[in-house]
């Protein structure tokens, strides 16, 4: 059968050139015209061709080709590979869950500590809050610790398993600068960040796009932070949020971002700061805030009123 | 009250004095009765303001870091994508194989592959130092994909093996000075390349069936088939497998199709006319002489 296959073709060329090569779909006719010069080439020995030869041509041409390996059994250097690559994938498969298992721990600890956080917003004071919060951190150590030397047996493969930690990391750099700024009003730098969690750039570091998207998540919390604390009767709140975050949004603008997520958090903090910026002229023109001005409270906000109509035309 | 809350907001201006040298803050009291414009003004432009200057130097290094890796990365897709774009020329090269031509289209078509990996892989040698191979993956992985592919197809056509990984990093390594890191392949670029090369074996045997060469794709045949079999081991443990999970789909389907070719041609094989002169007993040509071609 398969000799006859072959020699159809020439057959099949040979007699009917008027044939429409388009009507048999096994004719490959333009590849033909080109072989019929051929045949007369010592290319393939000709016996092979026009044959009564009961060997089978597509046998001899794959001979030519010299294919190696059994013809129906894999080669076992193929199972050696597969087999290799097998166990060291699995070997990565296991390492990433060792990874997640302490990922999910950073994670609880984080809500932990966000939870207690919130109560800031009730005007608890700050130290109180803090207090609590801060002894979570030496938890985290403990975790980044641990992620640090589960990847020490893969080196210089950081950020094939980054993604697995990179938004919870985000959440707690949130917090740290969020719990820092409480403290100090001021930034927590990216170096400061990587001290406190114990982490070092050369071996297990804290990356500095999650650093930056953690830093917009932490302006995220500040216009509430700062309504509510006015509404508690702190009035000089607003003021230091509003130059803190504005330096800020001035800082993040020395930087090219690419379309990508920390643009995206980037672009959030102009609501956050336009929010405090509202939340702070409120709080002036009603000179609610301690000028040394004799006027009492409701006098302030009555004037206040005054101003604000005249200002708005 | 208003006394206390005079005293406590003085408490608080003495707390961040305190804290931090600032000289611009003792003047709060005239910046507070300016509307907040030129408050945010005057705090942008206070140079003696040490917490916005600190926070500026401390940007001015984040901004280098992330000029620097957008950069590279730029860097790192323009050479995938020559990489991508010249390998797809060394398939297509391999392509026109047939039985008469199959030595000098599989040697151009090694020189053109020996030509991409010193001209165009050579450039992620340097991108991809260090942490920024992992870093990076996703810049370069298409491109190292289609190279893996074309490579393992040379092969495939050269000798009906497969090229194993260690095999073509092997042919990385002159690409670098011994002294530094060199270019090596992971594991699931080469496996993603080998998924794309099964579509391109699938083409090949149909390609080959039409010119007759039955066998041969018999070959490819079994070579896909086995390729598949060791790969549904693998796929689960594959870092992000969703890739690789469609791919093998495709590569089952490519599997499917070049079944169902050799099927086709199995069955219908005793309907097609036999060569005068044939010997084949089911040949109504039966005892006719041959024809001189």
């Amino acid at each position: 059968m398969k000799s006859a296959f072959r020699n159809a073709y020439l057959f099949t060329v040979s007699l009917s050139r008027s044939l429409n090569p388009n009507t048999n779909p096994y004719l490959n006719l333009c590849s033909f015209s080109h072989k019929l010069p051929l045949l007369s080439t010592t290319y393939l020995s000709p016996p092979l061709l026009i044959s009564r030869h009961r060997k089978v041509p597509g046998r001899s041409f794959s001979t030519t080709l010299s294919m190696s390996g059994g013809a129906d059994s894999p080669s076992p250097s193929l199972d050696k590979q597969f087999e290799e690559f097998r166990s060291k994938l699995e070997e990565s498969g296991s390492l990433r869950e060792k990874i997640r298992a302490v990922v999910l721990e950073i994670e609880s600890t984080t809500r932990l500590m966000h939870s207690g956080l919130l109560l800031v917003h009730q005007s608890r004071p700050v130290p109180e809050v803090l207090e609590k919060a801060k002894a979570q951190i030496g938890v985290l150590q403990g975790f980044y610790n641990r992620l640090a030397e589960i990847t020490r047996e893969c080196p210089g493969q950081y950020y094939r398993y980054h993604g697995d930690w990179k938004s919870e990391t985000q959440t707690v750099v949130s917090l740290l600068t969020f719990m820092y700024w409480l403290e100090t009003g001021n930034l927590l730098m990216h170096s400061e960040a990587e001290e406190k969690l114990g982490l070092n750039s050369l071996e297990f570091g804290l990356d500095i796009e999650d650093y930056l998207i953690g830093v917009c998540f932490m302006s995220n919390e500040m216009p509430r932070y700062v309504v509510n604390q006015v509404t508690n009767g702190d009035y000089d709140c607003p003021r230091k949020v509003l130059k803190f975050l504005t330096d800020l949004h001035a800082a993040f603008r020395m930087l090219n971002l690419r379309n990508d997520f920390l643009r995206k958090k980037f672009d959030g903090m102009k609501y956050d700061l336009r929010r405090v910026e509202e939340v702070y002229y409120d709080v002036k023109i009603r000179r609610l805030t301690g000028t040394g001005d004799s006027k009492d409270a409701n006098q302030g906000v009555v004037e206040g009123e005054d101003y604000d109509v005249k200002i708005r035309g | 009250m208003l006394l206390t809350r005079l005293a406590s907001s003085t408490v608080h201006r003495l707390f961040i004095v305190a804290s931090k040298p600032n000289p611009h803050l003792l003047h709060q009291g005239a910046a507070l009765q300016i509307p907040p414009k030129t408050a945010r003004t005057m705090s942008r432009t206070s140079e003696s303001s040490s917490s916005s200057s600190s926070f500026k130097e401390a940007f001015g290094n984040y901004a280098d870091y992330l000029n620097n890796l957008n950069e590279k990365r730029e860097r790192v897709v323009k050479a995938s994508r020559d990489i991508t774009m010249n390998s797809k020329k060394v398939i297509f090269q391999v392509h026109r194989i047939s039985k008469y031509n199959r030595d000098e289209v599989l040697d151009k078509a090694e020189k053109d592959l020996a030509a991409v990996t010193k001209q165009y892989m050579v450039k992620l040698v340097k991108e991809l130092q260090g942490t920024d191979f992992w870093k990076l993956r996703r810049a370069y992985s298409p491109g190292v994909q289609e190279y893996v592919e074309a490579a393992t197809f040379c092969k495939f056509c050269r000798t009906g093996t497969l090229l194993h990984l260690d095999e073509i990093n092997a042919t990385l390594l002159p690409l670098s000075e011994p002294s530094i890191e060199p270019l090596q392949i992971n594991v699931l670029d080469y496996l993603l390349g080998l998924a794309d090369l099964t579509g391109e074996l699938m083409r090949l045997a149909i390609g080959r069936i039409s010119d007759g060469e039955l066998e041969y794709a018999k070959k490819i045949c079994q070579f896909v088939r086995d390729i598949y079999r060791e790969l549904t081991l693998i796929v689960p443990y594959i870092d992000d497998g969703s890739d690789m999970k469609i791919k093998m789909d495709t590569m089952l389907q490519s599997v499917v199709k070049i079944e169902n070719a050799c099927f086709s041609v199995h069955v219908r094989g005793s309907e097609y006319m036999p060569l005068l002169g044939s010997s084949e007993p089911s040949s109504f040509l039966l005892g006719v002489s041959d024809v001189e071609l």
